[in-house]
């Protein structure tokens, strides 16, 4: 293992962040393609999974500090989840609603993330309506004369919203601890950009607003890493929002009940997977003497044992009983 | 005005359109008057004061083709609404919500401007709901192969709506024949634009979107019109939508149900009466010799003649019979 000021381009981080970064993005991967096999084994009702945004989520995740820091992540997150601090079986738990789940006791979505200890903020279904809610959780931060940061994510087609220009407004005005990360992989569902924004990188639109926009490459994750880090540095010196726009691609379909054959040409995937965030890095860490061929492999090897195991518990775990059906609805006293 | 060089400053616009301008302005603002008189009077409900917008106004209106371009006013576009050919008389039945008034029959709140034959589109009274609206029927306008065009007018507090970002970015996405007129007068009723917004321009959003945007003296009535008339040309082209951001302020308080001493100094409203549109046109146009003080004199007479005599009539009018309190709801099919 290599010092810090001996890797090029790491952007500051250490051999050992620079693993961890890895092994985060790896079980972003596995516990993706876990649920999606669960779901098509008649195990889980609905998968939405985030393979290929690996590092645009690990990289934007990892400058934040878990359970002070605030994070809205969308449904497509399970990268941003699992670097805060959510562990498979948390994720797992969720995608088969299980009584013990954190993010809602088994009743919302799966990959609605909910973490109250960790302060990963539960959003609803309809796109974007959670950029208002980081908005406002900025503003209480800023009220409370905090200096927590607020990151909220969404995707290309979430900047058609008026949720999204009414967030970003908001937090130009009030000069606001937030950073907004569109996480634009060239499809809502099947909405190509071209139909969603007559410009070629929506960051152009954080001068809207009267902050900081980058557009930067969501497969490579020291970089997304550097513009994130820049932007928390920023919002948590009083120095307002920042745009985010991390180009990537999801090389998946959309969902579980998602064909995305209709609308997008195997050779444009095949385009993407060629540059799969996670064979990149593996090549990055390798290229740098950051570490070996041996030890990455033990870590793919330690990743895939704890979505295992992770499953295993997560399937023998109990479903909420009917009696607690109206729990979690109203406040409980 | 035989010199190329005014022909350039007035934007090719001849003596006779000039004047017509002038008497649009000068209408609008007697009409404004006249509705805050009767107000105060008790004899309307309430009105929306447009004195101070009438550059802003019938620059940007007097480039259009009435009766063929739609057009989407807000609640203060009284010189738009008679730019594109609405008479004293209809604007006053509006205002008094007479039988016969053609805006809505009496029902719509005073100033939510309509007119089927002049395709001026009623709109709703919550800010911005008229631009997606506007957005919609330039869409139709595409699809059907017109080269109508659409124009969607409203305030600087519209900008923050979600409305108002979702008409943007269609027309950008559709490259639709529209224009959006942004009458930005520092204030959405008492919230200052620096309260609205953290950066000086909002025409700079129309990049965002993926066409031009402008920012053009409200108060100049020519150099609207020259910035509309490029918007125009465009839509009618083909190449898309024109974000325009006319800075004017309102002489007036928001409406008759505002007090605006609580959130402007007197000294901010004197300092812009100063540049009071109906008083600089008059005098630009006497400068380039298209006017004279008896010139003057007769439209401002005529104006407010036709004001009066409006006023008269519209007063003398029926308001709408109780029967028919369920009319204009529901579609009415023939012979039912």
């Amino acid at each position: 293992m290599v010092s810090v000021k001996e890797i090029p381009g790491a952007a500051g981080l250490s051999g050992d962040q620079l693993l961890d970064i890895y092994y985060k993005m790896l079980l972003a991967r596995i516990v993706g393609q876990r649920e999606r096999m669960l779901n098509r084994m008649g195990k889980g009702p609905f998968a939405v999974t985030g393979e290929g945004h690996e590092a645009t989520q690990v990289g934007t995740a990892f400058p934040l500090k878990p359970g002070y820091d605030w994070v809205v992540p969308y449904y497509r997150d399970i990268g941003v989840a699992l670097t805060i601090g959510q562990s498979p079986r948390d994720l797992l738990l969720a995608h088969l609603s299980r009584a013990d789940d954190i993010s809602s006791g088994g009743r919302n979505m799966p990959s609605h993330f909910s973490d109250p200890p960790l302060r990963i903020v539960s959003g609803s279904a309809p796109v974007a309506t959670h950029l208002p809610h980081a908005a406002g959780i900025a503003l209480a931060s800023k009220l409370h004369g905090l200096d927590e940061v607020t990151v909220v994510y969404t995707g290309d087609g979430g900047t058609s919203t008026g949720d999204c220009h009414e967030a970003m407004n908001l937090a130009g005005v009030h000069k606001l601890a937030v950073i907004f990360v569109i996480e634009n992989n060239e499809y809502a569902i099947s909405v190509p950009t071209r139909k969603q924004f007559a410009v070629r990188d929506v960051s152009i639109r954080a001068q809207s607003y009267g902050f900081p926009g980058v557009t930067v490459d969501g497969n490579d994750v020291l970089a997304v890493y550097a513009a994130s880090k820049e932007a928390v540095e920023r919002a948590r010196n009083g120095d307002g929002a920042t745009l985010i726009e991390a180009k990537t691609y999801r090389l998946v379909p959309h969902t579980s009940d998602d064909d995305d054959r209709r609308y997008r040409s195997r050779e444009e995937v095949e385009q993407w997977t060629a540059k799969d965030p996670l064979i990149r890095y593996r090549t990055w860490l390798k290229q740098h003497d950051v570490t070996d061929e041996r030890v990455l492999d033990e870590l793919h090897e330690k990743a895939a044992r704890e979505v295992d195991e992770a499953t295993d518990e997560a399937e023998k775990a109990p479903t909420p009983t009917p009696e607690s059906a109206l729990r979690h609805v109203f406040v409980e006293e | 005005m035989t010199a190329t060089t005014e022909a350039i400053k007035t934007h090719g616009l001849t003596e006779k359109q000039l004047l017509q301008m002038l008497e649009k302005m000068l209408l609008a603002r007697a009409l404004s008057i006249r509705q805050r008189m009767l107000q105060r009077m008790g004899k309307g409900p309430m009105t929306f004061s447009g004195e101070g917008h009438e550059a802003a106004q019938v620059g940007s209106a007097f480039t259009l083709r009435p009766g063929v371009d739609w057009v989407f006013p807000y609640y203060r576009d009284v010189a738009v609404a008679v730019t594109i050919g609405m008479t004293a008389v209809d604007i006053l039945r509006g205002f008094f919500a007479r039988r016969d008034d053609i805006n809505s029959g009496g029902r719509n709140m005073p100033s939510h401007f309509s007119h089927p034959g002049l395709r001026i589109v009623s709109g709703s009274a919550p800010i911005a709901t008229q631009l997606p609206h506007a957005v919609g029927a330039a869409l139709a306008a595409k699809l059907r192969r017109l080269d109508e065009i659409a124009v969607g007018y409203s305030g600087d507090g519209s900008t923050s709506t979600g409305d108002w970002h979702e008409s943007m970015n269609f027309a950008g996405v559709h490259r639709l024949p529209i224009v959006f007129v942004c009458e930005h007068n520092n204030y959405a009723i008492s919230v200052p634009w620096r309260k609205q917004a953290a950066i000086e321009n909002v025409s700079i959003r129309a990049e965002g979107y993926g066409f031009s945007g402008v920012t053009v003296d409200g108060n100049d009535v020519l150099a609207v019109y020259g910035a509309m008339s490029d918007a125009v040309k465009r839509a009618r082209a083909g190449e898309g939508p024109t974000l325009i951001e006319a800075k004017t302020y309102r002489l007036m308080p928001h409406s008759s149900d505002d007090d605006d001493r609580r959130y402007r100094t007197p000294e901010e409203v004197e300092a812009w009466s100063a540049k009071d549109p109906v008083v600089a046109f008059p005098r630009h146009l006497k400068e380039l010799g298209v006017l004279d003080d008896s010139a003057a004199k007769e439209i401002n007479d005529q104006v407010n003649r036709a004001v009066d005599e409006a006023t008269d009539q519209v007063e003398q009018e029926p308001q709408p019979d109780a029967q028919t309190a369920h009319r204009h709801v529901l579609v009415e099919q023939e012979g039912a």
